[in-house]
Parts: C-alpha cells; structure tokens; sequence
C-alpha cells in the first residue's frame, strides 16, 4: 500500500498522503523551508520549499503538495534553485540586516538558508519595512521587523499550548504577527516558541545579548522541576549557565519544555549555599571550612541514640544521595528516613511499586481514549504531560474528565465535581459516567499526588485504585485475555520522589512527627513540613542543600551541596525511568556533590561507607534497586490487583472537604521550589501572570 | 533553533581519512625506536652525571631512566609512541647540551617542594573539589 515516487529520477517508496517534502527527506534530501514544522499544521506561506514537479507548470511548495502515483520531483533542477532564490530575495527586501547584534545568529535558519540557496548580491534599493516590537511579557523578546510571518508561533500557540493567545493581524505588507491587544503570552509553554522562530523575532528576554551559540559549551542533562524529567540541554560558559534548552526524547517531552525548565536557571545563581556554616556562641551562622563543620555533625551522629536519628529528603534529591544516606543512618541502626513528599501508607502503601508510578507512562496517553484526572492540574505540575494530554484530544479524538477543581486545562472536559462523594460514586458504579468508564476501551485514571496529602489520602486512595481496577477489567486489552493496559497512573510533583520510594523512604514526615528526633538531617527539605517550632528544643538540625531558603536558617550545620546542573545523578521520573544529569558547571564556593558529603561525613563518624567514586555507588545502587541503574527504561510495576485490595482494608473514611489543586492559576505555576523561589525571572512572570 | 538543514550538509562533510604515521609506520618500528632512545639515555649516564654533579650512583640513574620508559609503558597508540619518542628526545638534547639547570635533573630524584596531594577521599574531599 505505498506510492512510488521519483526524486531527481531515483525511486522511493511513500505512503500515500504524505507530502512532497517527506519524499524528498525519504530519499536523504532536504528541502530548505521555513513555516513547515513537524508537529505542527502546514501553512504553506513561506513558499521556501518550492521544488519543481514535472508536468507541473509552475514550482509546487512541497510542504503542502501530497505525493502522486509516479509523480517525478527535482529538488535539484536549476528551476528549483531559481525558485528558492528568488524567494530568499522577496524574505531579504523587508528582513533587516542586524544579524551582528541579533540574538539569534548562529543558529538562525534564515542566516543559514540565505548562505546556502540565497543570491550573492542585493538588487534592492528602496527602504525597508519596519514594525513595532510588541511586549509579550519577562519571558519572550520580541523584534518584530525581523518576522517573516512563517506564523510557527501561532500555529504552536493554538495547537500545542493551547492558547489563542498569538494571531495575525494585517494583509500583504502590512501583516503582523501579535496578541491583538498589548499582553502577556499567557501559556506555561511559550518559551518554546523561541525555538521554533526560524529568524530572531522571538528571542530569550532573560538571555538577551549574553553569548553566541559557538561559544557555549551544551551538557545533555535532565530536568528537575517537575516529575517528568525532561530532557535539556544546557549551554554553559566559564561556569556560567547562560540558558536551557529542550532535547528531543519522544517518550517524554517531545521537542518542547516548560517555561519553568528553561528559564528558571537564574535561581541556580542566587541564594546559593558557598561554605559549610555552623550556628556560633551569639546564635548565629557563620561560615568554616569543611574540616570544622565535618567532625560536628559526626560527634553528634555517633552520640545520638538510634531511634532519635531521623533525615528528611526534599524534592531535589538524587538516588545516589538518597543510597548514601540510607546506608549511613542504617551504620547507625538508624530507619529514620523520610521523604518531604506525602504518600499513603494504608493499605500496601509503597511497598507495591504500582500504587505510586505514572503506570501508564507518558506517551501511553496517546494511545488512551478516556483520562480521568482526579484531583490534580496537570498544566501546572507536569506541564508537558498536558500537552501530551491535548496532543491525544485534538488527533484522537480523547474524552477526558476531571474529579477536582475546575481549571482551564486547554482542552474540554467534563467536570464531574470535586466533592470526594464523586469518587466513592465512582468506585461502587452509581454514578453517571461510570458507564463511561465501563465503556472505555483504554482508560486512564491518573491522580495527583497532591491528593495524598490530605488527611483521607489512604481513603482516595482506596478510592481511586478501585475505580481503576474496574475500569482495567472492562478494558479492551483485558477482554482479550491480554493483561497489559494499566489504568492507575499517579502524578508526582518533585522530581525525587519515586527513587526514594523505590529505595524504601518513609513517604511524609510522619515518623518525624511521632518520634521527635535529636538529629535531623535536611536534604534540601524546604517545603516548610518541618520548622524549629515542631521540633525538639535540643534537636540538632544539619542542613544538606543548595539554596538558603526555608530550612537553612533555622540549621546548626550547614553543608553545600551541588544543584541538578553541578553534578552527574540519577533522578527516576514519575513513571519509573531512571534517567542521569550531567554536569554542566562545577558547584559554586566549597561546595560539594551531596553524596560525597555524606560519604566524607560517614568516614569522619567512623563508619566508612565502602564506595570512594560515583561509579562504586552505581553498583550499590543496582544491588539495593535494580532499575535505578538501567538508563532510559521504564520499569514497570504490577500487582494492581493485590494493591487494590489492600487498600480496602484500612477501612478508610473520605472527608467532605473538596478535592483542590495548589496551582490554579499561571501565576501559581512559576514559584515552587527552592531554585524557583530564588529566580529574579520567575518572580517577574509571577508579576505579570497576576496582573496580566 | 539552528538550522537542520545546514547540520545536515555538515554531516554528509564527515568521511573517514586514513590515519597519517607521525614517523614509524608500525608497531615493531616504534619499538624499536623506543629502544634506539633508550640506549642513547644509557650510555649518557655517566656524562650526566658529571655535567650536573648528581649525588647518585650510575644504577642509580639507569634505574631512574628506566622508571620513566615504563611510566608509558601502557602506550600503544603507534603516534602517541611517536609524540613520546619524540619529546624524549628533546629531553636528551636539553640534558646533555647543557641547556638544563642541576635542579631541573634532580627534579627526578627528589623535589623538596612538591606538595603531597591527598590520595584518599576523606583528603580529596577537603582539599579538592573534584
């Protein structure tokens, strides 16, 4: 079922319906262009992918042109040449000659294509059109005489992020591209819209004139932010991250990333934790070198009993850090280990892995025909999971419904309420779209982990995996005798979390609560779950983190540790796949890798933790959970069945309080973590996400 | 973002060049150059110790010569060998054309300011970053 097609007379196979410029790339050719995207519609207007198709009386635009029985394309024929010059010249009469001081150049798909298919000399004399630049908000610059109305941005504004936001306005020379009316781009996405401007209209407002892209060094790494681990590139000069970039990885964020990945960094940058610090005789903080700060948090770790050790892990945290300090307080008989992160603990709580992945993994939504979110605002956790989400709505025609609060997700939905009584209907078949549900040949649950943090988690819970489990019996793929499609998927929040679970943390602070401790190590735990009110008078408190936040002040010790660009780590994302960080620059002042502090203070405490370099510590990680080693797969969990019958027997009771989310609304979505809070340009999006 | 396109052509630039030999064309060449340079080191031995007044025994500095041939030993990349060779030969030149001051030879044997870099985690930690 395949079309033959000619490219300069060489025979290619395509399927039919596709394009003229697919076949081309099918037989290794290139068509230059400019509006034609991928993952977006097709325009058709820049009219750069003109090819000449014989029997065709003019050049054809091969991005719009689908492929014909033994249709005959020359990419290559001196009339494609003309074609394309000829348009390079028309985009060059009204493009200003700035690329010495434009952001873009260097990786400006106008300055290369001009280079190699534009004429060698201009014949234009008269004046150049110029348009005003338009104040689209912190994120985006704007030089709007350098568009050349490919419209990508709008066609991403509408299609992927989901917000009209983005338009043209004008015919013929006065066309324009803007919001209409002077405003903010009001997406969690627009940043990508950056990367997708093939000239220099839209440009990084936090990066602006700070480096060209030749002179930057880029480190594949991963991003921390939210649960999902995007893949990123970051740029770096003289131990400078001078910004973030997205890299493809379809599984996870596709070619995009959200506004906080890329422009967070500045927080890497502030508030940074230099020199170990320890609580001096007036009260206060003052610095000291490492040798200091080492045999104080020993001394104590070797007097304290047992039992009133305890450490809690914040969203940050790596898997190697997270087996280095499971080791150490283990030394000391020590379980006391807890992440800031609630779960539930009835029922199997984390025992059974499948009570807390994305089981479904990200792009399995894409094959999903029904999404139930329960309790949780994907846009503004998991920003790229949503879009993944409207992807699925738009091409597969996806139904989706919401048990929560009542948020603009981009797409429609049915809101069922955000009473928990929705759930408990729900689960026992009586309410109205559990018809829905049956019906559903590959439904997804997915619930927020936000909801675990309510008194009744262990309630939702029970709740939530039994609707899940009904929905996975009627489910096509279980029909068929076939026990594969999983239904249960929960979205985590902190990149951290399923690592620490998967390596046996208690999830919450709980065992805290109940067993005031004496010794309290903090790793980056600045959620505000612990203060110095809710701890013992005599607690001695050891902070290990990045950032002076929260936590740090009210520490006796304080030791730097390295932020996700300063180190090479392993964070587990929200559906299991272990993915590493690479370091990009080293840690600022003295400080140091986090599980190298923790591997210098078990040798000062007298029990030498037997691994010296990040290799060693892979091994112990592979001995103590196997999948936190295996690079880019996703481990997937089982047991639904048993975990769902688990549950049911805490007995557990649901509150009438409604579900809610925390992030509602745009200006909720900048500021959430340490690095965040430290960000000058998140602030400056909070400021113009509240007053518009 | 940066042109596809041009990264594209740069790609289809890349073809595979045959490795050009610095100056021994194998393996068995290199070796015996090898040996070549350190016989020439050997029978210079006692000149050397002569110009610079070395406090040593002629074993003494044969086996210091030796010490550092098999410092390299592990090399067996033929052009590494030959850059090896090569810079061990202006070594030799500088010995014994005199172009060397006494310390830069007793620089071998014992370097009173060298500082002792720590060696094991617990010293890397606190003195290095890395």
């Amino acid at each position: 079922n395949r079309v033959e097609v000619f490219v300069n007379d060489q025979s290619v196979w395509v399927e039919p319906g596709s394009t003229v410029l697919q076949a081309c790339e099918i037989a290794g050719i290139q068509i230059p262009r400019f509006c034609y995207h991928d993952r977006l519609s097709v325009a058709g207007n820049c009219r750069m992918c003109l090819v000449e198709i014989e029997k065709s009386p003019k050049p054809q635009a091969s991005c719009a042109m689908p492929v014909m029985k033994g249709m005959r394309i020359k990419p290559d024929s001196d009339v494609s040449k003309k074609a394309r010059e000829g348009v390079m010249e028309f985009l060059l009469a009204n493009h200003p000659l700035d690329c010495p001081i434009c952001d873009q150049g260097g990786e400006c798909d106008l300055q290369d294509q001009s280079m190699m298919f534009g004429s060698d000399r201009s014949r234009f004399l008269e004046s150049k059109r110029a348009v005003e630049d338009k104040n689209i908000g912190p994120l985006i610059k704007t030089i709007m005489t350098r568009c050349i109305q490919c419209t990508r941005c709008v066609r991403f504004a509408d299609e992927i992020a989901g917000v009209s936001d983005l338009g043209t306005t004008g015919r013929g020379n006065d066309m324009q591209i803007g919001t209409y009316v002077e405003k903010m781009f009001t997406s969690e996405l627009s940043g990508n819209v950056i990367d997708i401007c093939p000239v220099g209209a839209l440009t990084a407002k936090p990066s602006a004139f700070t480096a060209r892209p030749w002179e930057t060094r880029k480190t594949e790494s991963v991003d921390v932010m939210d649960a999902l681990g995007s893949n990123i590139v970051v740029s770096t000069r003289t131990g400078d991250v001078l910004r973030i970039l997205p890299r493809l990885n379809e599984e996870i964020n596709e070619e995009w990333i959200s506004d906080k990945t890329r422009f967070s960094y500045d927080g890497l940058k502030r508030q940074r934790l230099t020199q170990p610090m320890i609580r001096n005789e007036q009260g206060g903080l003052s610095t000291c070198p490492w040798v200091d700060a080492l045999p104080m948090v020993a001394d104590k770790l070797m007097a304290t009993a047992p039992e009133k050790i305890s450490a809690l892990v914040g969203g940050f945290t790596d898997a190697e850090t997270l087996v280095c300090l499971k080791d150490l307080l283990n030394r000391f008989d020590s379980e006391g280990l807890c992440t800031e992160e609630l779960f539930v603990a009835d029922g199997s709580g984390t025992d059974l892995r499948s009570n807390y992945l994305l089981n479904s993994s990200i792009s399995g939504v894409e094959e999903a025909d029904l999404v139930l979110l329960i309790g949780t605002n994907p846009r503004y956790e998991a920003p790229m999971f949503n879009a993944r989400i409207r992807k699925a709505w738009i091409h597969n025609e996806l139904e989706v419904a919401v048990v929560g609060s009542k948020v603009d997700l981009t797409y429609s939905y049915d809101h069922l309420g955000d009473s928990p009584q929705t759930l408990k209907q729900l689960a026992d078949g009586s309410h109205p779209f559990s018809a829905k549900l049956k019906a559903a040949k590959k439904p997804i649950v997915v619930v927020g982990s936000e909801m675990f943090t309510r008194e009744d988690g262990g309630a939702i819970h029970a709740a939530v995996s039994t609707i899940a489990q009904k929905a996975r019996l009627t489910s096509t793929s279980n029909r068929g005798g076939e026990d594969d499609w999983k239904v249960l998927n929960v979205l985590h929040k902190v990149a951290s979390q399923v690592a620490a679970l998967d390596l046996g943390y208690k999830a919450g602070p709980d065992h805290i609560r109940n067993n005031p401790p004496s010794l309290l190590f903090l790793l980056g735990a600045d959620e505000g779950v612990v203060s110095r009110e809710n701890l013992p008078k005599d607690c001695f408190v050891v902070y290990i983190g990045t950032h002076g936040d929260v936590s740090a002040p009210f520490a006796d010790v304080i030791l730097p540790s390295a932020a996700y660009t300063e180190k090479t780590a392993t964070y587990v994302n929200t559906e299991g796949r272990a993915q590493q960080s690479q370091s990009a620059v080293s840690p600022p002042g003295s400080a140091r890798e986090d599980w190298k502090i923790i591997r210098a203070l078990s040798e000062v405490a007298g029990a030498s933790l037997p691994y010296d370099d990040i290799d060693a510590v892979r091994s112990r990680m592979g001995e103590m959970a196997p999948n936190l080693t295996r690079y880019n797969h996703v481990e997937g969990a089982n047991y639904f069945k048993q975990a769902q019958e688990l549950a049911q027997l805490a007995k557990p009771k649901l509150l009438d309080a409604p579900l809610k989310s925390s992030q509602l609304t745009l200006a909720d979505f900048y500021m959430t973590d340490t690095i965040t809070r430290a960000s000058k340009t998140m602030a400056k999006c909070v400021k113009a996400a509240t007053e518009g | 973002m940066s042109s596809t396109f041009a990264r594209a052509v740069a790609a289809g630039a890349a073809k595979r060049v045959p490795i050009k030999p610095i100056v021994s064309a194998n393996p068995d060449q290199a070796k015996r150059r090898v040996l070549t340079l350190y016989k020439q080191w050997y029978r210079a031995v006692p000149l050397i110790i002569r110009t610079y007044q070395l406090p040593y025994a002629v074993e003494t500095v044969q086996e210091k010569i030796k010490e550092q041939f098999m410092k390299n030993s592990h090399v067996r990349d033929v052009r590494a060998i030959d850059i090896l060779i090569i810079k061990g030969e202006m070594d030799l030149q500088e010995t014994l054309l005199n172009w060397k001051q006494d310390c830069h030879v007793r620089d071998y044997f014992e370097n009173p300011t060298k500082v002792q870099e720590p060696t094991d985690f617990l010293g890397k930690f606190l003195t290095q970053k890395h």
